[in-house]
């Protein structure tokens, strides 16, 4: 399934929630779960249980509060779309290196300052929670209670926010002169390192899944 | 002719009056390596960030005289973490990101890569994720990075600041490396020590304006360089200098040995 191309799992990811709301519920909700949750499970590549395991324990709260507050009925109607729409997500984080999809997209030639968005915004998660792990050691360091109630625990976020979005801040000006240096100037035409294969029969696909979600939101409004 | 000059260069930071760079003059020919030396808040950096071509252009401010540069210019910065290009998941495609950013085909990006990461002895962190490395090791990568571009000027803003001394020595070498096979190299280093041998000049700045320009072992050599305003010079010239020793004071320790016999 990793070999299929990125836009093309892309494609697949939007429409099952797409078509999950779209067709009849509940019935159509249910059919869209079905096949999500079963892309989780054979995606993962290795991990497909925990996916799939991932899917169904994020989605049961949603299922209870639904039930809670429209019944049977109305958690029978919108569960399988929300599942549909968790798992669908799930199944593309499992499935998709972002690498692969910037690859796509410079390939595609979608603008440089797009694919940067995307990957930035990917890389920076880990880094942002290295440096708060460091932030913490350090105000720790200083005799800041990390442990306690709420109210303690809040005062202690202070403590880590505040250096943490600002030493984010000050980077930024860095970071422009790094990227700059090393070339990346608005509208630069990256070569794409490994761009991957789009068959003609991937095309068709996506295309034809977004024909049908289209044909099938113009059946339902009509 | 200079692959580097500057003329005149006065530059101030936006909102400051100031200049953080006064009246420089400055040329660094092909296959020279010239040092900058200061304490900090001398312009080393700024210097740098002039020579790049990124102030005022990225950053503002306020430039006067004339900068001129053959061929192309890359500057390393001296908190690698702020570096990373954040498009690579690996540290292959951290390396091959200022390539590809010129446009080059494939497979000039991929030789350059290769050569580049085995000149800073990388190689065995090309799978590696970039956010999984050591700082010194991110150093080195970055540092490959930049060389992969094939720059004619080569801006190195204390490119040893992250590294144990055998790293810092493979970097000294390696940048005699590239200016022989005819970069210009101006490199800020606080390492003083690494600059008898590493640089063929050296300019020390103070408050932003030049102090002294010439041959680096007379400019280590000064006695002005160990006044308040100076960044004083090599460890076995202050080791010697506080014996109340002769002058001149030897720059290094081979130099001492040779002195002491």
């Amino acid at each position: 399934m990793r070999a299929l191309h990125p836009f093309t799992l892309c494609g697949a990811a939007l429409a099952l929630p797409a078509l999950a709301w779209l067709l009849p519920a509940p019935w159509g909700g249910a059919g869209a779960a079905v096949v999500a949750l079963g892309l989780c499970a054979i995606g993962g590549e290795g991990s497909g249980v925990k996916v799939w395991r991932a899917a169904l324990l994020t989605a049961a709260p949603f299922w209870f509060f639904l039930f809670l507050l429209h019944g049977t009925a109305g958690m029978l109607a919108t569960g399988p779309r929300l599942t549909t729409m968790i798992a669908s997500f799930l199944w593309l984080i499992a499935v998709l290196p972002p690498a692969r999809l910037i690859e796509a997209m410079v390939a595609a030639g979608w603008p440089a300052s797009a694919a940067f968005l995307l990957s930035a915004t990917l890389s920076a998660v880990p880094a942002l929670r290295e440096r708060g792990r460091r932030i913490v050691d350090a105000q720790r360091c200083r005799g800041l209670d990390t442990r306690g109630g709420p109210l303690r625990r809040l005062a202690a976020l202070r403590a880590l926010a505040l250096p943490l979005v600002l030493s984010a801040l000050h980077e930024v000006d860095e970071r422009a002169l790094a990227l700059e240096t090393r070339g990346f100037t608005p509208g630069v035409r990256r070569t794409p390192l490994a761009p991957p294969r789009d068959r003609v029969a991937e095309r068709a696909l996506r295309w034809g899944l977004l024909i049908g979600c289209v044909a099938l939101l113009v059946w339902r409004i009509a | 002719m200079s692959a580097l000059a500057l003329e005149g260069v006065t530059y101030r930071y936006p909102a400051t009056r100031t200049p953080a760079l006064a009246d420089v003059t400055l040329a660094v020919n092909r296959g020279e390596v010239v040092g900058v030396i200061g304490n900090t808040g001398a312009g080393a950096s700024t210097l740098l960030l002039v020579a790049a071509d990124l102030v005022p252009r990225v950053l503002g401010g306020e430039l006067e005289g004339r900068v001129t540069r053959t061929g192309r210019s890359a500057l390393l910065l001296p908190t690698p973490w702020t570096q990373v290009s954040g498009m690579a998941f690996t540290v292959t495609d951290e390396v091959a990101f200022g390539p590809a950013n010129l446009g080059w085909p494939l497979e000039r990006i991929t030789g350059a890569v290769e050569r580049a990461l085995v000149r800073v002895d990388a190689a065995h962190l090309a799978a590696r994720d970039p956010a999984t490395l050591s700082g010194g090791e991110l150093q080195r990568v970055i540092l490959a990075g930049i060389l992969a571009m094939q720059p004619d000027v080569l801006l190195l803003d204390e490119p040893t600041a992250e590294l144990d001394p055998v790293g810092a020595a493979a970097v000294w070498r390696l940048v005699r490396e590239v200016a022989a096979e005819g970069a210009a190299v101006l490199v800020a280093s606080s390492d003083l020590d690494a600059l008898p041998d590493g640089a063929d000049r050296i300019v020390w700045l103070a408050g932003g304006r030049v102090r002294a320009i010439g041959p680096a072992r007379t400019v280590l050599s000064e006695a002005t360089l160990w006044t308040e305003e100076g960044p004083g010079s090599t460890a076995i010239a202050g080791v010697w200098r506080r014996a109340e020793l002769a002058a001149p004071f030897p720059l290094t320790v081979d130099e001492a040995l040779e002195r002491a016999r």
